[in-house]
């Protein structure tokens, strides 16, 4: 094994044979977020049932009852679990991965792995809690005997975008806060700003149709579209619309290794 | 014998002077001055290194040696790809573990168990090797009845000893082991720098080595390279380049006082004070028939109780350990929170004329505990009697020791 130490740049250098050689630590850094997040805590895992659950009979009361929206002959619960399902997943990984690179300098300034992994390894144990929903979102289907649409059979396809999306913007944040503290601070508000402006508790179809252009400049908002669609069979965006937020997270992901591979460079000088 | 290192010219430069912007605010204000006024406050370039080469083979143990902010981590970081150097390059072949602290990574809620594997894994050994190895890695710490508990609840010794023993474990072809021995218990350190001399000797690992202990760089090295300021001024010989570092300390130090606030130290324990001085005069000039005194003054942080003990090492311009001296082989003393001051008095005509260095100031717990280590404390030069009376002028260095008082007989038998 031959390593070269070079003041050049190398390109892209995103070097997949090394990420796989230390796909070991990768699980291992999952796994210690996972133990860590419930270590001495009363409920224990249960926790990651308790949230979706009081967020669901939170969203119940303020949309359904109080706000009155109607999402048809689809029960509300499912509709908007289906929503969520997709949501908390992405922020989780915004929340998650945007401190990780600063919340590991210790790590950092101490030992080589690639730096790719910290990020990598918040969106693996976002897993959990997605699987987690996910069989909430089952249990509602199987209590309100919905039967789910025959898109579902492109649902892995959905989940995909959702992940590049997520670990794409999650790792553009994890490297802007390295360099600039201040990205720390936007993070929560832009997941707040983001629930609202997305649509989780509501269809997109409650948007009147002059503002579909400004409301569809959120990737997020065809990517749970795209969710529902496969569960639920509602209605898709605009085909323009899929097209640019597909475009949008490829670029986002290319974009987002560049960037994190030239802060890579110089990560341990700064943090 | 092919190489296992190879580096070509590396220098690293860190801004400081100015402040790297680090939010938006001051990376604007930054950019919109350099706008306007041009350059902005003159930046002063600080070189940690400068152009350094050198190479090591495969099989090689190498000691990095030089004075505290030399550059000798700043090297290493490079070596083992933590950060980049700002110009040259560097080849390595071979499978890199660097050891830059013990226990990186550790996380108190896990396991020693699952903190095994956390660690082993960031030094970059994968699953199944530390699997293979798991049962020595806990028989080498010896915590085996604390493996599964959270290593919160160790103490500090247990926790350095279970982070010692995953290292130990490591078998990368090259090794880059920084100062991380300068903690932790003063048996387990011996075990570690066998292990390692193992690793080298029988196993044909290559070994990078910076260390404060010339004890040990000479036991473990047969070649040291020495850096002073970012540079490289000797490579070679071990015996010759430690001689060569010992007597770079031109400027004797004597006495040194710290200001609290930049005082050396870590949470257990402050350094305020050291000196050396002769017992009954005041100036500065030793000479091989006075006593010396030397006291370290400093402040206990611990605010439990503790059994602690002060132990200097004293090294002559050869390296060579003459004396350690410590207050466990006399005290029995239990302190908490407080300043003391350890005073010592090595009697005069033992030591012969020479420089020394008070190398190693330890500061121990229990007898076996290192609570903190200072190096290089203390230096100083100890001159010849001036007097002529022995009838000859003694000149060169004559021996370790000088005792002129021997009892000695010289009678007809």
């Amino acid at each position: 094994m031959k390593t070269v130490i070079s003041a050049k740049q190398r390109g892209l250098g995103l070097n997949l044979p090394e990420l796989f050689r230390y796909r070991d630590l990768l699980f291992l850094l999952a796994y210690r977020d996972y133990r860590v997040r419930y270590a001495q805590t009363l409920l224990g895992f249960a926790w990651a049932f308790v949230q979706p659950l009081l967020t669901l009979i939170v969203f119940i009361l303020v949309f359904n009852k109080a706000a009155r929206v109607e999402t048809g002959d689809i029960p509300y619960p499912v509709f908007v679990m289906t929503g969520m399902w997709a949501w908390s997943y992405l922020s989780f990984v915004l929340t998650q991965a945007g401190q990780s690179l600063v919340t590991s300098s210790h790590l950092i300034t101490k030992v080589y792995f690639p730096r790719l992994l910290i990020p990598l390894g918040k969106s693996l144990v976002a897993f959990i809690d997605f699987s987690v929903t996910f069989l909430f979102l089952v249990f509602l289907m199987i209590l309100y005997r919905y039967v789910p649409s025959g898109n579902i059979i492109t649902l892995p396809f959905w989940i995909i975008a959702l992940v590049a999306l997520s670990l794409a913007a999650g790792i553009w944040l994890s490297a802007l806060t390295i360099r600039f503290r201040d990205v720390q601070l936007v993070i929560p508000f832009l997941v707040q700003m983001g629930l609202y402006f997305s649509p989780v508790a509501y269809p997109s179809s409650r948007i009147p149709e002059q503002y579909h252009g400004l409301f569809y400049l959120n990737p997020m908002a065809s990517v749970i579209d795209g969710f529902r669609w496969a569960l639920l069979g509602t209605p898709l965006p605009d085909t323009g619309y899929l097209v640019y937020s597909f475009g949008f997270i490829l670029i986002l992901v290319i974009s987002s290794i560049y960037f994190f591979k030239r802060t890579e460079r110089i990560v341990a000088d700064i943090i | 014998m092919s190489y296992a290192i190879e580096v070509n010219g590396i220098s690293k430069r860190f801004r400081i002077g100015k402040r790297r912007s680090t939010t938006f605010r001051d990376s604007l204000v930054e950019q919109v001055r350099t706008l306007f006024l041009g350059q902005t406050a003159p930046e002063v370039d600080f070189w940690a290194l400068r152009d350094i080469s050198f190479s090591v083979r495969q099989g090689d143990v190498v000691a990095i040696i030089g004075k505290n902010g030399a550059g000798k981590t700043a090297l290493l970081k490079i070596l083992s790809r933590i950060t980049q150097p700002t110009s040259g390059s560097a080849v390595i072949y071979g499978r890199v573990a660097s050891l830059l602290e013990v226990g990186t990574g550790f996380h108190p809620e896990l396991t020693g168990r699952e903190n095994i594997f956390l660690n082993g894994a960031i030094l970059g050994m994968r699953r199944s090797e530390i699997k293979k190895r798991f049962d020595d890695i806990v028989a080498f710490s010896g915590i085996e009845e604390f493996i599964d508990t959270p290593v919160k609840r160790y103490s500090s010794g247990m926790y350095v000893r279970l982070a010692f023993a995953v290292a130990a474990y490591l078998e990368p072809e090259i090794l880059m082991v920084d100062e991380v021995l300068a903690v932790g218990d003063a048996e387990f350190q011996k075990k570690c720098l066998d292990k390692m001399k193992t690793a080298s000797s029988r196993e044909g690992r290559t070994v990078l080595f910076v260390s404060h202990n010339m004890e040990a760089v000479q036991n473990l090295c047969q070649r040291a390279i020495l850096i002073q300021e970012g540079r490289l001024v000797a490579d070679g010989d071990v015996a010759t380049v430690v001689s060569q570092y010992l007597h770079s300390f031109t400027h004797n130090k004597y006495e040194q006082a710290w200001d609290p606030a930049q005082a050396p130290g870590n949470e257990h324990i402050r350094l305020l004070y050291a000196s050396v001085q002769p017992v009954h005069r005041r100036n500065r000039t030793l000479y091989t028939h006075d006593d010396l005194e030397l006291t370290f003054r400093f402040e206990l942080l611990r605010a439990v109780p503790t059994q602690l003990d002060v132990t200097f090492h004293l090294m002559d311009e050869r390296g060579i350990l003459v004396l350690v001296a410590s207050t466990a082989f006399s005290l029995n003393a239990v302190h908490t929170q407080t300043t003391l001051q350890a005073r010592a008095v090595i009697p005069g005509n033992i030591l012969n004329q020479g420089t020394y260095t008070v190398n190693r100031l330890l500061f121990v717990e229990r007898k076996s505990y290192i609570l903190f280590e200072h190096n290089d404390t203390l230096s100083f030069d100890i001159l010849p009697q001036p007097t002529g009376r022995l009838g000859w002028t003694p000149g060169r260095k004559e021996g370790i020791l000088h005792l002129p008082n021997l009892s000695w007989t010289l009678e007809p038998c």
